[in-house]
């Protein structure tokens, strides 16, 4: 019933460029499940193992960066004598060295960050991703500074000579972006009911009890990690070489604000709810412009239904919804005592 | 209940699109990208004032091809990536058949790539970066100078002005780092030596650390470019760090009435280069032109300061539509090849575009007026 | 070739901004670590607190031509104002929540602050005229403007209010009491909800002070507050949690590697060293370098 419910989802997702004749909508539906991807990968920091990152957006930008470069080739001066010069590669082989990377990089940062928790944790994280943007303002020769990253070229598959499928229009990327995105469901959703995922969420529970029962804690957070900023990285990947420019506001603290509103409101620590969640703020700006709002009524209402969601639905709607849904079948049948947070553990 | 939100949102979403369809059919859309938040907001405002002036004006003479106008104004918030998403806007939901745009080269360049999938052609009204014409990208039209053609202009100025050694200090993109570059090149020409080179972020206020260096390179000149928000505050702390230095900027976007209000004493001396001259509108070619657009942007109490960036949304609008009257229709491509042909009594002076860049592929550039003016005593003097 | 005497002349000028720089830094620091080490609120919206100032002032000297010795007062006031009803409508109910549960409450506060700001004064920068005179103060080869000093005594001088209010009143003791421990301190009878909304109204009056006295001396932009948030934080990881010594050695420090950051290293980086700093610091000696008590997690 579940699994026919999910299939028919895909189904649905995967119908819609066929009968929506409106590129504007579809470019809007694209740039949200990139988001989803990224809040994907937030979710499984924030919400599996509780650590609130407030740098995920780093990721995301390596990730972007990393293809870009690779994909348009670069020469930089690392000592005055010593220059490094990289020639173009194709796209599909750029993505997965932005993802390695941005992998890498979680390895990196994970590492040293979770020397420390708390507000700690978070300031620090927030700080990585600031000196990463100005990296990437400042050191023109590799990324253009704010001049941007221009004309980063599209992704094309194929045999030379016998096909070639390319990744140009909005239709091909939206089937690209689903495609990613039911990848990295699929690891996200193995991962967290395996052995390291039971870890990672008895970490987020009590973490001084699961250390005292011999879970490795560093070990599993940094794995948690890397699998998290590859995801990151991988959506910035898309992004690229969807919006063929990349500038160092793509580095911005909103863009992570934006990723946590999602799982927060969708529901962390679920597999549904970052979908959820950036599906309702993927397509709000839109939304929003439909009903002819000035631009920053979209922020404000971000801020606000933030602010709400903390209040009255501390869970996120998933929860809530399944509670409800719950709450009513126990009704008709025999009570069903599913905990939000145990959930995803089964 | 969720249903009901829903079907509003459809409904919204269908009246809007029924809308945008309908006024299609009685107007000719142009497509405006301007930075209207962010760094460069004052001046992405004045420009699109400065359209919107000339959109009532052509439309009080009965528009073109027997249709009015109509602006579509994106705000692209001074950023590259969100420039592309106002063409894509523009373009793809709006439909426009061509654009005004994008005020600074990052912007511009931004934007580029999208003219050429999509086949619209966009005037460029204020980026001065030579690769814009360049680089072989058909559908650009720039009517602003290039930093190239400024340093040109500015050549017989050196000797004049009694320049030996030189400083710089530009924003880091496009516009700052390619004005450096041409006019040291010129300068290294005419053997002035050049101290040291200086960069600030676009949105960066204080300036104190890079004015202590500059002051102690000990030049006689600093040339300074960058949008007029942040040459106030460099005059401002410049005067407070006793730089003695003589300031030139460059660019145009410099506004000398905006830095006498805002900078006070700490403007006089600075000279300015700029493309149009409101104090003294018989300098230009065109006085007539430029008499009618400062009374009708004072009639509309836009900022007195706006002046010098807001005749370049003007001058914008009457060629592209010059061009679309030449075309016929408001096609994109016939825009794009009427264009070619325009010449247009303009507020800068007479607009008529020539060839740059690789064969088969040139964009078109004009070739505008520069002018120099010096701030003394509160007032903006010929030089 | 340049000569030693205009080296030496760089680095007195530099050392000089520096110095101006660091007391509105330490404003800030000392305003977000108080918030942090009373009611453990890692406090997202300071930075806007730090715009609303110097937008309270353009209100008052360019809008309604109010004195500008007048209109500092009353753009702080106005701060303590809006800083005492955030505790109240937004903190007062989330009082046991953990720390992850008000960040993310005081973001949603950041950017609704943020916006709504942008709304009302649009994104074009404005600037603010001051009573001083527009030549510099000149001290033999360096030189500084009569409103860059002013902003740096009256700096001086709120930090040492605040010094005052915490070491020598009973507001001040109780606030100490509930650093210490929360529950026996309310044992003792201390009204905590009262201590929070003081302490919250407090540094948020201090930023709004720290912005409204930079204002002037740059221009004011609704997004000036991410940055002085960001710089807010280093400057108390910098000191420690919860140390109010601390920020204001912090914000020192910091000021002195931006400024000289920026004119011996590279001035694109002058905004990067705060947060190297925070990485640094976190990984070699994560309390800070004056906090008095361990407080991790």
């Amino acid at each position: 019933m579940k699994q026919g419910l999910t299939i028919a989802w895909l189904l649905f997702l995967a119908s819609v460029p066929l009968w929506l004749n409106n590129l504007y909508v579809l470019h809007v539906l694209i740039m949200a499940g990139i988001f989803i991807i990224a809040a994907m990968s937030l979710n499984l920091l924030l919400g599996y193992t509780g650590q609130l990152s407030l740098g995920h957006v780093a990721f995301f930008g390596i990730g972007a960066y990393a293809s870009s470069l690779a994909s348009l080739g670069f020469a930089v001066h690392l000592l005055p004598d010593w220059q490094v010069s990289v020639d173009p590669k194709p796209v599909w082989f750029s993505m997965l060295c932005g993802t390695l990377i941005a992998g890498l990089c979680g390895w990196a940062i994970g590492r040293l960050s979770f020397k420390v928790r708390g507000a700690y944790f978070v300031i620090v994280t927030v700080s990585f991703a600031e000196v990463i943007r100005l990296v990437a303002l400042n050191w023109v020769e590799l990324t253009q500074g704010p001049m941007a990253l221009n004309n980063i070229p599209y992704l094309r598959l194929g045999i030379p000579g016998l096909f070639e499928l390319s990744f140009l229009r909005k239709p091909a990327n939206y089937y690209l972006v689903l495609a990613v995105g039911v990848i990295c469901y699929v690891v996200i959703r193995r991962l967290v009911h395996s052995r390291a995922g039971r870890a990672m969420i008895a970490l987020r529970e009590n973490e001084p009890l699961a250390a005292s029962v011999g879970v490795d804690v560093t070990r599993y957070l940094v794995l948690a990690t890397i699998v998290s900023a590859g995801m990151a990285g991988a959506a910035g990947a898309l992004y690229a070489h969807y919006v063929r420019i990349v500038d160092p506001d793509v580095f911005l603290f909103i863009y992570t604000v934006t990723m946590v509103i999602m799982v927060v409101t969708g529901g962390k620590g679920t597999l549904a709810g970052p979908i959820v969640g950036g599906a309702i703020f993927g397509l709000l700006p839109e939304t929003l412009r439909a009903l002819e709002a000035p631009p920053e009524v979209q922020w404000v209402t971000y801020g606000v239904l933030m602010v709400l969601v903390v209040y009255f639905l501390p869970d996120g709607i998933v929860p809530a919804l399944r509670n409800w849904w719950h709450g009513r079948s126990a009704v008709a049948a025999a009570p069903a005592p599913e905990q939000a947070s145990t959930e995803a553990a089964r | 209940m969720m249903s009901r939100t829903f079907k509003t949102a459809l409904a919204v979403l269908g009246a809007t699109l029924l809308a945008a369809t309908a006024s299609a059919q009685d107007t000719i859309k142009i497509g405006v990208t301007q930075p209207l938040t962010g760094a460069f907001a004052a001046s992405g405002t004045y420009v699109m004032q400065g359209a919107k002036i000339a959109e009532e004006q052509i439309n009080k003479a009965g528009g073109v091809l027997g249709k009015k106008i109509q602006l579509i104004v994106e705000d692209n918030k001074s950023n590259p990536t969100e420039a592309v998403s106002t063409a894509e806007k523009l373009i793809v939901r709006e439909k426009v058949p061509v654009m005004l745009g994008a005020w600074s080269s990052t912007l511009t360049l931004a934007v580029m790539p999208k003219l050429e999938e999509y086949k619209v052609p966009m005037l460029v009204e204020t980026s001065s970066s030579g690769k814009i014409t360049t680089s072989g990208n058909p559908y650009v039209f720039r009517i602003s100078p290039t930093s190239e053609m400024e340093a040109r202009a500015f050549t017989p100025l050196v000797k004049s002005l009694g320049i030996k050694k030189a400083d710089f200090l530009a924003t880091n993109n496009d516009f700052g780092l390619g004005a450096s570059k041409e006019f040291s090149e010129m300068l290294k020409r005419e053997n002035v030596q050049i101290g040291t080179m200086e960069v600030m972020d676009p949105k960066a206020t204080d300036f104190s650390a890079q004015l202590a260096k500059i002051k102690a390179s000990g030049s006689d000149t600093l040339f300074v470019t960058t949008a007029v928000e942040q040459i106030t505050l460099i005059l401002k702390q410049a005067k407070d760090q006793q730089v003695t230095a003589r300031i030139i900027t460059t660019g145009g976007s410099n506004s000398p009435d905006q830095l006498i209000q805002q900078a006070g004493d700490a403007a006089n001396g600075s000279s300015h280069l700029v493309f149009f001259t409101p104090w003294f509108p018989e300098a230009v070619k065109n006085p007539d032109i430029a008499r009618t657009f400062v009374a009708l942007w004072n009639e509309k109490k836009h900022h007195v300061g706006g002046l010098t960036e807001g005749f370049r949304g003007w001058d914008g609008i009457y060629t592209i539509v010059e061009g679309i009257k030449a075309a016929g229709k408001a096609e994109p491509e016939a825009i794009q090849k009427a264009l070619w042909g325009v010449k247009v009594k303009g507020i800068n002076g007479d607009i008529a575009f020539i060839k740059q860049g690789p064969a088969g592929r040139e964009s078109a550039q004009n070739v505008p007026s520069v002018y120099l003016v010096k701030i003394d005593s509160g007032k903006v003097i010929r030089q | 070739m340049r000569g030693k005497i205009p080296n030496m002349d760089q680095l007195l000028q530099h050392i000089l901004n520096a110095l101006i720089l660091g007391g509105t830094y330490a404003l800030l620091g000392i305003g977000l670590t108080l918030i942090f080490g009373i009611m453990r609120v890692v406090n997202f919206a300071h930075g806007e607190l730090y715009a609303f100032g110097a937008y309270m002032m353009y209100l008052w000297v360019m809008v309604l031509g109010a004195n500008f010795y007048l209109a500092l007062p009353l753009a702080v006031l106005l701060g303590v104002m809006l800083g005492a009803a955030m505790e109240l409508v937004l903190l007062r109910r989330l009082r046991g929540a953990d720390i992850d549960t008000t960040m993310l409450v005081m973001i949603g506060a950041w950017i609704t602050l943020q916006n709504v700001e942008q709304m009302t004064w649009s994104g074009v920068a404005k600037s603010i005229n001051t009573p001083f005179p527009s030549s510099p103060l000149v001290l033999g080869s360096v030189s500084l403007s009569w409103n860059r000093l002013f902003v740096f005594v009256v700096a001086l001088a709120l930090i040492g209010a605040t010094y005052a209010v915490i070491n020598r009143t009973k507001l001040g003791k109780a606030m100490r009491a509930t650093f210490q421990d929360r529950d026996t301190a309310a044992l003792m009878g201390v009204d905590i909800n009262w201590i929070h909304t003081a302490t919250f109204a407090l540094g948020s009056g201090l930023a709004a002070a720290a912005g409204a006295l930079l204002g002037p001396v740059f221009v004011v932009v609704p997004t000036m507050g991410d940055l002085a948030s960001l710089k807010a934080f280093a400057i108390v990881i910098l000191g420690g949690l919860g140390s109010i010594p601390g920020a204001t050695i912090g914000g020192f420090i910091l000021a002195f590697m931006e400024e000289l950051g920026a004119g011996y290293v590279s001035s694109g980086y002058r905004d990067a060293m705060g947060f190297l700093l925070i990485i640094v610091i976190l990984l070699v000696k994560p309390t800070g370098l004056f906090a008095q008590k361990e407080r991790i997690g």
